[in-house]
């Protein structure tokens, strides 16, 4: 008996550390209402946030990708790259089987400004591409500290961007960005995508298995974090909401 | 007496069905965590080799500058050439990281000696890609660190890992995490 305790013991340390270290990711940022435009640092105007939401709002019923703007005073020490695939995956930005979310971050007093891209536009937002929107579009207006501005220059293109890529129409007047170098990763995410079906309807049967029925509704509660959860889909109840999708580390930041 | 006896048959024969099955689902189990780590560790080789083909791109470009840092250059062709033979998780990972360390050099060296190489597009686009196939392969490695994790406590937590040992599931290896594989060549351009 002693020796099961001793062998137990630390796993029952480890879950410990696990809970604490949940409980510490907790505190992290929730998406506001609008969900597209989330002005944590108060620097948007409020015609450009309503802009902004109108344009995320229109993108996502057309074609489901979500563009999630947000300002935040400081990243606390974070890499803005780390910070921003964080947000990205906890929010569930995007589609949840496409993966098509955007992350437009910046952070004012760290005077950075990142773009995540998930896992499902990252061949029409490669990284070089991602940076020089950035390059065009936002550091301009930031270097001046047109916030405002900048923030809907930037979400335009990517919106722009993002049309062309599901093959509607761009907005008029808007020019392409020049696309360099680097190479486009396309069809080479459907495998793991598909990968990672197979093992959720694997560990859906194992639950089903070992605790009947009940075993849905486990697995419906239980392992959080499987590609963003359950999260509701958009709209509805006036308020906006991720659909799950994830990202992979893809995108591009510069300081200003 | 005659029943009593079926009854102990019939109890022995439901705790080793019970078992049996309990056997079953916790294999399943370490299987289906199993997979995740070869899953997570096969998009970590993905990354690692598309940024092992972005180099000789970048190479050229920087080429063009003429008289680009040899002896650095060097370095980073051993180093991806070292990382194109890895193949376990630890070599990979040593790998990896002498390659990281020899890349950081040599932008350095490259930029200078050459600051305006900064305003050149082809070269801020392939330091984006650079940068974001670190950035891939820091948020792949993180991913697979936690498959390997979550698997290593499944099969060594007790009583399921006797399952595991008589299946002969073994202990995965972490993906190391050194410190100069944690710096991402940082390239500031609004200077």
């Amino acid at each position: 008996m002693k020796k099961q305790l001793k062998r137990i013991l630390p796993f029952c340390l480890v879950l410990l550390l696990c809970l604490c270290l949940c409980g510490c990711e907790e505190e992290k940022l929730t998406p506001t209402k609008e969900f597209y435009v989330n002005d944590f640092a108060n620097v948007l105007e409020e015609d450009v946030k309503s802009e902004i939401l109108s344009r995320g709002a229109e993108l996502a019923e057309k074609t489901k990708a979500q563009v999630v703007a947000v300002t935040v005073d400081s990243t606390d020490g974070q890499e803005i790259s780390d910070y921003a695939l964080n947000l990205g995956r906890d929010w569930g930005i995007g589609d949840k089987e496409k993966n098509n979310g955007v992350l437009i971050l910046l952070a004012v007093s760290d005077r950075e400004v990142y773009i995540a891209v998930g896992y499902g536009l990252e061949g029409a937002l490669p990284d070089s591409k991602t940076g020089r929107i950035l390059d065009n579009y936002a550091v301009p207006y930031f270097k001046n500290d047109d916030f405002s501005q900048g923030m809907l220059s930037v979400y335009k293109a990517v919106q722009n961007e993002v049309y062309i890529e599901y093959g509607l129409e761009a907005e008029e007047g808007y020019v392409p960005v020049e696309f360099l170098a680097g190479d486009t990763e396309e069809d080479g995410n459907m495998l793991p995508i598909a990968i990672s079906w197979i093992i959720m309807i694997a560990v859906i049967f194992i639950y089903i298995r070992v605790f009947g029925a009940r075993g849905l509704f486990l697995f419906m509660g239980g392992p959080r974090g499987f590609g963003g959860g359950s999260r509701g889909g958009s709209g509805g109840f006036g308020g906006f909401s991720g659909g799950g999708g994830s990202f992979g580390g893809g995108g591009a930041g510069r300081g200003f | 007496m005659k029943n009593k006896k079926l009854i102990t048959v019939l109890v022995i024969a439901g705790i080793v069905l019970l078992l049996v099955f309990w056997g079953v689902s916790t294999r399943n189990g370490f299987v289906t965590k199993e997979q995740s780590v070869q899953k997570a560790q096969s998009q970590i080789s993905t990354y690692l080799q598309r940024r092992a083909d972005l180099i000789p791109n970048f190479v050229n470009t920087v080429e063009g500058y003429t008289n680009y840092e040899q002896s650095t250059l060097t370095a980073v062709t051993e180093a991806r050439a070292k990382a194109g033979s890895a193949t376990t998780a630890k070599e990979q990972s040593q790998a990896n990281a002498e390659l990281d360390r020899a890349i950081n050099v040599w932008v350095n060296a490259v930029t200078e000696a050459y600051p305006n190489i900064k305003a050149d597009t082809h070269f801020t686009a392939l330091q984006d890609e650079l940068a974001g196939s670190e950035n891939r392969i820091a948020t792949a490695r993180k991913d697979y660190n936690d498959a390997v994790e979550e698997y290593n406590v499944a099969i060594r937590k007790f009583p399921a890992s006797i399952i595991a040992s008589i299946s002969g599931f073994d202990k995965a290896d972490y993906f190391e995490n050194t410190a100069e594989s944690n710096s991402v060549p940082n390239v500031s351009f609004s200077k």
